[in-house]
């Protein structure tokens, strides 16, 4: 018993760091119908950020966590400038096509841009202690604090996010953008600057997801984004891109079965397993677990 | 992401195609240069001679690259001051292959086009396995400072290190288990990497061996898997106080061992020279985590015999820091192509090969005094060191005992 609640523990920390940034995949592919690979790029910019001000936030005085303030402001200008720079224009000019190859290229660029950087480098960093060390134990299961944090830190972060999406005027102007961008238009909604607005939660949120997984995995290096992103994505299409409770349905589905083939099938299978997944639910619900099959309007 | 891989994938493509296209060219037109144009060539480049250096200078295990060239380079200066080899000063040329097997490749056709016939490198088994095959076809001398994996050196080849095999050093793992009263072990190692399941393998027959039995084995999918916790719970409701856990030290030191420790193990944790530099990679705040493990490693800085202690002093002075085990087999590996390109005679890659590949001649090395095996793996011992928690965040370093190749056999 005390394994299958270990299971669990791990899964659900290693779905909700899935799930932040599934969400910031979700979002932007909502929206612009784009899928963003430079998305999990900016969770590295993040945590150099974490990583930089950390030794700034302690000597002003505040818990290290505080960091994820400048991380969040750098994160979103990163976004938002992404948007404005590179998708914006070729968005206007070209293809779907051509912007999900202007996708690739800033994922790339972002990452050897981060390696040029003298304070960064090709190495590896070891981030130091972000929460409270140490846990407490129910039974014989460990609860690390860290741990605990994560879960708890994400779940509300996606409530939040779902009340905004629902009930704000912003978060309805998105969803118009993400329905219908010339009805938007009409209704009088500012498309382009609802997509920097996305642009600007779905960065923040990569911000974010860099502390949860700092905390939890305290090493960060400039392909980080890469390793993470391929997860993340597979949560995103798992749970329906471009929908946000699906986003973190997908993220806690891949952490899951990660941590129960770990700890039931094999270790080994774990990347596998998953995998297999994804292309179960595809034959069974291409449109992903909580996607709505919509017809093509004749 | 598919896209991105078929991006990536014909980006290897091309590469590697001109990659190819090199060295064909440089293959194309040996024939011809046999007798001729090679001899020109290597004394025209040639008031230097030219050695070639692959190693992981950058990425994740940059650690490894970084201690290999700087002892290569400690190695050549002291030579160059003494009046080189032969007469001749040496001339290292460095390339990054990011301990992966294709830019492991790439490096080598490129030093291959070069006209370099001596080459050492690369740190790690995996990278090390993609140059073996094209070095004998080319044949180009490898010294690997650090690939341990069985399977890079064989009989009659152009592939020799100046490291024990993952054999010898499993073996050293199960005998240390077996003094130090274990009798049920447990493995946690990379399913997805040569050389952590080549430790497995020799630790697991070494075990066989010394009547230790291995009651659990549990694996990680990937180098880059961050998540231990499942495989080390399995240890403790296995039962195990000794877990033999082969990984490098990029994800020993953030995420194996404090996690495993939350997870409730406390017993041994051994694992092999991939432990080397772990403490650089720690957060202050999992430092108490650190005791009770154990490694196998090339060489213990610490050693008083005089050929460590001038070597380290050297380093230090140049450096300004203490070598890696890494820095040690570079070093190692500059003196041990010095002692076989004068053996030979010349700097000839085949008359090389011939000189390393007699079986007498002893090497006194920083990383001990060898011959080589007849695969051109040295037989020789390993020092046995422990981590230990200095209380204040840091990590130090015990040597516990030294196995000499003699106890193994």
């Amino acid at each position: 018993m005390s394994t299958f609640i270990q299971t669990v523990i791990v899964g659900l920390r290693l779905g909700s760091v899935y799930a932040l940034i599934a969400l910031g995949y979700t979002m932007v592919y909502g929206i612009i119908r784009l899928i963003n690979f430079a998305h999990g790029d900016f969770i590295m910019v993040g945590g150099y950020t974490i990583i930089f001000t950390v030794p700034l936030v302690l000597a002003l005085g505040l818990p290290a966590w505080a960091a994820v303030l400048a991380a969040v402001a750098v994160c979103a200008l990163v976004g938002m400038g992404t948007e404005i720079i590179a998708y914006r224009p070729v968005r206007k000019k070209g293809t779907n096509m051509s912007a999900l190859i202007t996708a690739i290229a800033m994922s790339l660029f972002l990452e050897n841009l981060a390696q040029a950087i003298p304070a960064i480098g090709p190495n590896p960093k070891v981030a130091d202690q972000i929460f409270t060390a140490g846990g407490f134990k129910i039974g014989s299961v460990t609860f690390e604090y860290t741990t605990v944090i994560t879960i708890v830190i994400s779940a509300v972060i996606m409530i939040v996010l779902y009340m905004f999406t629902q009930k704000t005027r912003l978060g309805r102007a998105m969803r118009c953008v993400s329905e219908d961008k010339s009805a938007a238009t009409l209704m009088g909604i500012n498309v382009n600057h609802t997509i920097i607005l996305t642009f600007a939660i779905g960065s923040a949120l990569a911000a974010v997801a860099a502390l949860m997984y700092m905390a939890q995995y305290p090493r960060i290096y400039t392909t980080l984004g890469s390793d993470l992103g391929i997860k993340a994505f597979v949560s995103a299409v798992l749970g329906g891109i471009g929908i946000i409770p699906g986003a973190v349905l997908g993220g806690f589905v891949v952490g899951l079965f990660e941590s129960f083939t770990t700890s039931y099938i094999s270790s080994s299978l774990a990347d596998a397993v998953v995998f297999l997944i994804l292309i179960v639910v595809l034959l069974l619900k291409p449109a992903g677990i909580m996607g709505k099959n919509v017809g093509e309007k004749v | 992401m598919k896209k991105l891989f078929c991006l990536l994938l014909a980006l290897c493509m091309v590469l590697s195609l001109a990659a190819c296209g090199g060295s064909a060219s440089s293959g194309s037109s040996a024939p011809a240069a046999d007798s001729g144009e090679e001899a020109p060539a290597s004394a025209a480049s040639g008031d230097t001679l030219k050695i070639g250096v692959i190693s992981p200078n950058t990425g994740n295990l940059a650690a490894y690259g970084t201690g290999i060239h700087t002892g290569a380079e400690l190695a050549v200066e002291e030579i160059n001051a003494a009046g080189g080899i032969l007469g001749q000063q040496v001339e290292l040329v460095e390339l990054d292959d990011r301990a992966d097997p294709t830019e492991c490749l790439n490096a080598f056709n490129n030093l291959v086009s070069q006209g370099i016939g001596l080459i050492i490198g690369s740190a790690t088994s995996g990278a090390t396995s993609a140059i073996t095959g094209p070095a004998n076809e080319e044949e180009v001398v490898i010294i690997a400072p650090t690939a341990t994996a069985d399977s890079i050196t064989t009989e009659d080849d152009y592939i020799f290190r100046v490291c024990y095999a993952d054999s010898a050093q499993g073996a050293i793992a199960a005998a240390y288990a077996k003094t130090a009263g274990f009798d049920k072990v447990g493995i946690v190692y990379c399913a997805g990497d040569v050389y952590s399941s080549g430790l497995k393998d020799s630790f697991s027959a070494a075990c066989a061996e010394q009547g230790i039995e291995v009651v659990a084995t549990e694996s990680s999918a990937a180098l880059t898997t961050t998540e231990y916790t499942n495989q080390f719970t399995a240890m403790v409701n296995a039962g195990v106080d000794f877990v033999y856990a082969p990984y490098y030290y990029d994800v020993i030191g953030p995420y194996v061992i404090p996690q495993a420790r939350a997870a409730g193990y406390d017993g041994v944790i051994m694992g092999a020279d991939g432990y080397d530099t772990t403490p650089d990679y720690v957060r202050e705040a999992d430092a108490p985590a650190f005791n009770n493990i154990y490694w196998t490693n090339h060489y213990f800085a610490g050693d008083t015999s005089e050929k460590v202690t001038s070597f380290v002093a050297a380093y230090k002075d140049k450096f300004g820091s203490e070598p890696s085990a890494f820095g040690a087999t570079g070093y190692d590996s500059v003196y041990v192509y010095k002692a076989a390109i004068e053996a030979a005679g010349s700097a000839d890659p085949a008359a090389v090969r011939d000189a390393l590949a007699d079986t007498s001649t002893v090497y006194e090395c920083v990383s001990g005094t060898f011959s080589f095996d007849v695969s051109g793996t040295p037989v020789k011992g390993a020092p046995v060191i422990t981590f230990k928690d200095n209380g204040d965040g840091t990590i130090g370093m015990e040597l516990v005992d030294v196995v000499e190749a003699s106890d193994l056999a």
